[in-house]
């Protein structure tokens, strides 16, 4: 790939793995071929889980790739380097230091003198708009003023790439967007001597917003799945068609399983990883999806505007919806099937029983604690004997995340009961016996 | 270009001096003299002819033992607050290591303080030859083992659970380690650390005034260090009730100062490290902090060591250099195993060697058989120590050691096996004071164990009297307990009542208990009453505040929502008490009862033999074993004493605190 521009950052074939505490091997990047060049803004796009973040940190030094490489300016990258610079979502201000303390440590790892610290520090200050609180202690200040320290430690070593960890997903819509127009207004006007900008995001507009190319992650191993150049020019408006169709194009990749796993869809097995969504936001989505004007059937980019989730936030309802056979996702569209229809327009317990119905059919894990406990004379497991049979496919946190899941649906279709205090799961025919004091 | 035009108030030349100054510089001057009287006492010369030290216990003499005991707690916090600094990074960073350093600490922190006294005082005699400072610093290293345990387990726990972004960040900024340790990891730990800090040191006033008196070897008499703590001790011993309220008033006094000049403001600072995202409405308040931050003076003298703090900062910056990644880079598998099991082997070693050191200093020979049998005890037969007594055996053609014992064996040789008593011998026997067996005949038959060494059936009976201090500890804790979490709930509940019995109750925890022990003995003299089972209570009265004020700190945290769902739904009397109450406070009151069962098995020393004049009041329990045995130099006794003591805490802590911390962190946790 022949560009006049030159390369910043790239990583060749580049694969991580972590082992769990139990010793298993699990991959959370697989071969990723990326490049940064200058002068341009790329976003990291994916759902929670697909390895966005891990890739973040690979690239800037902080975790180490277990195969592949990662070169900054042709040096390969064993930590992070000097002109590379982080903001962190939670901002990762150090609560004790004042403002200007905050901004001046990246200068103090770099030997600079006390004098030259102060000045640079408070220009820095001036620059991202907090004149004024250099001696103000983060939790005297707001989300987005907290935020804009972050860009102002980052920005003061003067860095060539610029890594962000979806700055504004802890901040709320109107400062978002504030900073995010702030952010595009120094990057354009060219006064600092940033070259690139990473951006890890889970919010498509943001990432259409600001980005110069997109790069879509699938998730469980994490591999590009897309690569989207975005030519509009700026400002950008969310208005515009060319935006909306952009942000159309992206649901549709996110909501298409990739071709390799369409063609062998294998029946699920007993360590499926459920979708974490629970019962109550699920049947919201159903409903909010039959209410619409479409009869049953809506437009993801306007749903999740609608519902104000975030991808995060709605994909796992897809993938439970999707899962139960409940709805159907295509072309960047969701659709109730028949099931779905007669399950939104049923009562109380009409829905439980429907649920119960699919749950059985649908969710080999939850048919096989209903079997178990039938199948005891007492009608009780503990869930620890559940455990260990999920830890043979995943690890245990994953494992008590996705019994948790199970557990939670099991408890609203009413197919068995749970003790919190004492880990049993019971079957539901029994007369509920009051909470063990 | 920025116009920035001055304000009037910058433009105005800046005093050197407030009006706060007013009251810090003479502050200053008066404390940088008291410093200077104390050291000149502290490092008096002292040798083997110098007179025995005394007290006396003329209350005109009570500032200056006041001065002398705080400057020792100050010193052994000084070097805790090292120690903890050193060993814990240590123990946290260096790979490996904390499986070593731990488990050793654990074991520490269950000896009883007041054993290390003993065993240490010869050592730093020998380190300080011919000078007092030699005593000064054995008290000092007592009390500071009653502080720095839990001050380094704190800060470990700080060092391994710095949030992952502050990390992050660090990493990225390219701190070098030097600058992270000072700008991250202390300051994330120091509120835990303070609060253990100061906790300790309250703690520590009941082990100053065990601690100041300290016998050494080739003087009859005890050495009385100037100090409050031994002005105590002499006063106890010559029955001298108005000395004590002397006494009991400065003390007061003094945990007063230290409460409003050190614990208050250092707590109230160490606000500004605690990681919260908002300010939190009740913050700690002090005068003092208020005032050192508004004078200039003790502004200029923070900023003292500044430019050597610089210069280190930037000398030890990476500049340009690469930052270093936050996991390490991964080492060849069959390197690690290697290193795994040398390391392991090294471990395996090590204890073996130090255990079987151990045993064979403690029990040795006296473990053996002698003619088929086993070996028998062979006691101390002046049981006091007392000189004169000493003397008379002398007189009589037995030799006591240096300090004074006279063993069985001795008396065995000297009357050929118990056959021949001469009438001196038979008069002495009966002196008060003098311990001899019921059949002498018979004890001299059984093969004894060597002179100081333990035999099997002590070690058997020690674990007994282990026991029997075990079941002392629990239920009067338990007791304790069902008396002051009820009060404690009722005033956590009540807000008002809160702000001002909070800080009596933790100056109630610092003042030392050891004040009240004649009282008792008073009393249980006076009443007849059996010193088995009266004299217990004495051992939880300096821990009973920790519960009170645990329980009050639980329940002031339970959240409204909570409580006005309780009274809607009309839960009143024990249902309110069994559903709500109990289960929310539960995990403080693990923590309460930790501190208060953890102090009375190092108060069962002091409490199991209580003295008022003449009247000494004995229990049996492992308390009063080690402390008969610490009259005189270190000796197998007590260390068996210790090491029992040290086990039974262990055993103690793991199989009921340590269980339910874990349910109190897995099922009550309130979030």
């Amino acid at each position: 790939m022949q560009s006049n521009r030159k390369t910043l950052l790239e990583a060749r074939n580049l694969t991580k793995t972590f082992t769990t505490p139990e010793g298993k091997p699990f991959t959370v990047l697989e071969g990723i071929h990326l490049e940064l060049q200058e002068g341009e803004i790329v976003a990291l796009l994916g759902r929670s889980g697909s390895g966005k973040s891990t890739l973040l940190r690979c690239l800037s030094g902080l975790l180490r790739p277990s195969a592949g490489e990662v070169r900054y300016r042709g040096q390969p990258v064993q930590g992070p380097m000097p002109g590379m610079a982080m903001v962190f979502q939670s901002f990762a201000l150090f609560p004790w230091l004042t403002v200007q303390q905050n901004v001046e440590l990246g200068l103090e790892a770099m030997g600079i003198p006390a004098p030259q610290r102060r000045q640079k520090a408070l220009e820095a200050i001036d620059l991202v708009g907090l004149d004024g609180f250099e001696k103000a202690f983060p939790k005297e200040l707001s989300g987005g003023m907290r935020q804009r320290v972050g860009f102002a430690r980052a920005l003061v070593t003067q860095p060539e790439v610029l890594f962000m960890d979806e700055p504004m997903s802890a901040l709320d819509v109107l400062t978002a967007e504030t900073l995010r127009l702030e952010l595009l207004n120094l990057w354009q006007s060219g006064r600092l001597p940033l070259k690139g900008i990473l951006l890890v995001t889970h919010n498509i507009e943001e990432a259409v917003l600001l980005a110069d190319r997109i790069l879509v992650l699938s998730s469980n191993p994490g591999r590009i799945r897309a690569e989207i150049a975005v030519t509009l020019g700026h400002p950008r408006e969310r208005e515009d068609p060319a935006f909306q169709e952009l942000v159309e194009e992206i649901y549709r990749i996110l909501t298409t399983r990739p071709a390799p796993e369409r063609a062998t869809l294998e029946p699920l097995t007993l360590g499926h990883r459920l979708p974490q969504a629970p019962v109550g936001a699920l049947t919201g989505l159903l409903e909010r999806v039959a209410e619409g004007p479409d009869y049953g059937k809506e437009d993801l980019p306007r749903l999740a505007e609608e519902m104000h989730l975030e991808v995060d936030d709605l994909f796992p309802l897809l993938d439970a919806a999707e899962l139960l056979g409940l709805a159907v996702l295509q072309a960047g569209d969701i659709q109730l099937t028949a099931e779905g229809q007669r399950f939104v327009k049923a009562g109380l317990e009409g829905r439980k029983r429907i649920f119960a119905e699919r749950l059985l059919q649908q969710v080999p894990l939850v048919g096989h604690i209903h079997r178990v406990l039938h199948t005891r004379p007492t009608g009780r497991a503990p869930e620890e004997r559940f455990l260990r049979e999920l830890e043979d496919y995943m690890s245990t946190e994953d494992a008590e995340k996705v019994l948790a899941t199970a557990i939670d649906w099991g408890r609203y279709a009413e197919l068995f009961e749970y003790d919190y205090n004492t880990g049993l799961l019971s079957r539901s025919e029994e007369v509920a016996s009051p909470a063990a004091g | 270009m920025r116009r920035v035009f001055p304000s009037p108030e910058v433009l105005r030349p800046r005093a050197p001096f407030s009006r706060w100054d007013l009251v810090v510089i003479p502050g200053v001057l008066v404390l940088l003299l008291l410093l200077t009287l104390a050291l000149r006492g502290a490092t008096a010369p002292y040798g083997p002819n110098t007179p025995d030290l005394t007290v006396s216990l003329n209350p005109a003499h009570l500032p200056y033992y006041g001065l002398r005991t705080l400057l020792r707690m100050l010193a052994a916090l000084l070097l805790s607050l090292a120690f903890t600094l050193v060993y814990a990074t240590i123990a946290a960073k260096v790979p490996r290591t904390e499986r070593v350093l731990i488990p050793i600490l654990d074991f520490l922190q269950s000896l009883p303080i007041l054993g290390f006294l003993t065993a240490t005082t010869a050592i730093f005699l020998g380190l300080f030859r011919g000078n007092l400072f030699g005593l000064e610093a054995a008290s000092i290293f007592a009390i500071f083992t009653s502080q720095v345990w839990n001050m380094t387990f704190s800060f470990y726990a700080s060092l391994r659970t710095v949030p992952r972004e502050l990390q992050e960040a660090a990493a990225m900024l390219r701190l070098s380690p030097w600058q992270r340790f000072w700008k991250l990891e202390v300051p994330f730990g120091l509120p835990n650390l303070v609060w253990n800090a100061m906790m300790s040191v309250s703690g520590g006033w009941f082990f100053v005034v065990a601690s100041e008196v300290i016998s050494v070897v080739g003087r009859d008499q005890d050495q009385y260090l100037p100090g409050v703590g031994a002005y105590i001790a002499l006063a106890i011993q010559q029955a001298d009730a108005q000395a004590m309220l002397w006494a009991g008033l400065t003390l007061f006094l003094l945990v007063l100062l230290y409460d409003q000049l050190l614990f208050r403001p250092v707590v109230a600072w160490a606000e500004k490290f605690k990681f919260e995202q908002s300010e939190s409405s009740d913050t700690a308040q002090s005068w003092v902090l208020t005032l050192l931050q508004r004078a200039r003076l003790s502004q200029r003298i923070a900023r003292l060591p500044q430019p050597l703090w610089e210069w280190l900062w930037l000398k030890s910056a990476r500049g340009h250099r690469p930052g270093v990644a936050l996991e390490p880079p991964p080492k060849p598998r069959l390197r690690t195993r290697l290193a795994d099991l040398g390391f392991n082997l090294l471990i395996a070693l090590g204890s073996l060697a130090l255990v079987g050191g151990l045993l064979g200093y403690l029990l040795g020979p006296g473990l053996g058989f002698g003619n088929g049998q086993m070996l028998r005890p062979n006691p101390n037969l002046n049981t006091q120590l007392s000189p004169e007594i000493a003397q008379r055996f002398a007189a009589l053609g037995i030799a006591p050691s240096a300090d004074g014992s006279v063993w069985l064996s001795q008396l065995c040789a000297a009357s050929r096996d118990g056959q021949a008593l001469s009438s001196g011998l038979k008069a002495l026997l009966e002196t008060p004071g003098v311990w001899a067996p019921a059949n002498l005949a018979a004890a001299c038959q059984a093969p004894l164990a060597p002179a100081g060494k333990v035999a099997w059936p002590e070690v058997l009976e020690v674990f007994k009297l282990g026991f029997f201090t075990a079941l002392r500890v629990t239920f009067f804790v338990l007791l304790v307990t069902l008396i002051w979490l009820p009060i404690g709930v009722y005033v956590g509940l009540r807000p008002r009542l809160t702000q001002w019995v909070q800080p009596l109750a933790q100056f109630g925890a610092a003042f030392p208990a050891n004040l009240l022990f004649p009282l008792f003995v008073v009393a249980i003299a006076h009443f007849r009453l059996n010193p088995e089972i009266w004299v217990s209570p004495l051992m939880v009265l300096g821990g009973q505040w920790y519960i009170l004020f645990n329980a009050i700190a639980g329940s002031a945290a339970i959240p409204n929502d909570l409580k006005e769902a309780a009274r809607l739904y009309g839960l009143r009397g024990w249902n309110r008490w069994r559903r709500l109450i109990l289960p929310a406070i539960f995990p403080a009151f693990v923590t309460g009862g930790i501190t208060a069962t953890g102090g009375s098995w190092n108060a069962s020393i002091v409490a199991e033999v209580v003295q008022w004049g003449d009247t000494t009041l004995v229990a049996t329990g492992l308390g009063a074993y080690i402390a008969h045995w610490s009259t005189g130099e270190f000796n197998p006794h007590v260390g068996l004493g210790m090491l029992v003591m040290g086990l039974w805490v262990l055993a103690y802590n793991r199989l009921i605190w340590r269980r339910l911390y874990q349910l109190a962190e897995e099922r009550y946790r309130l979030d």
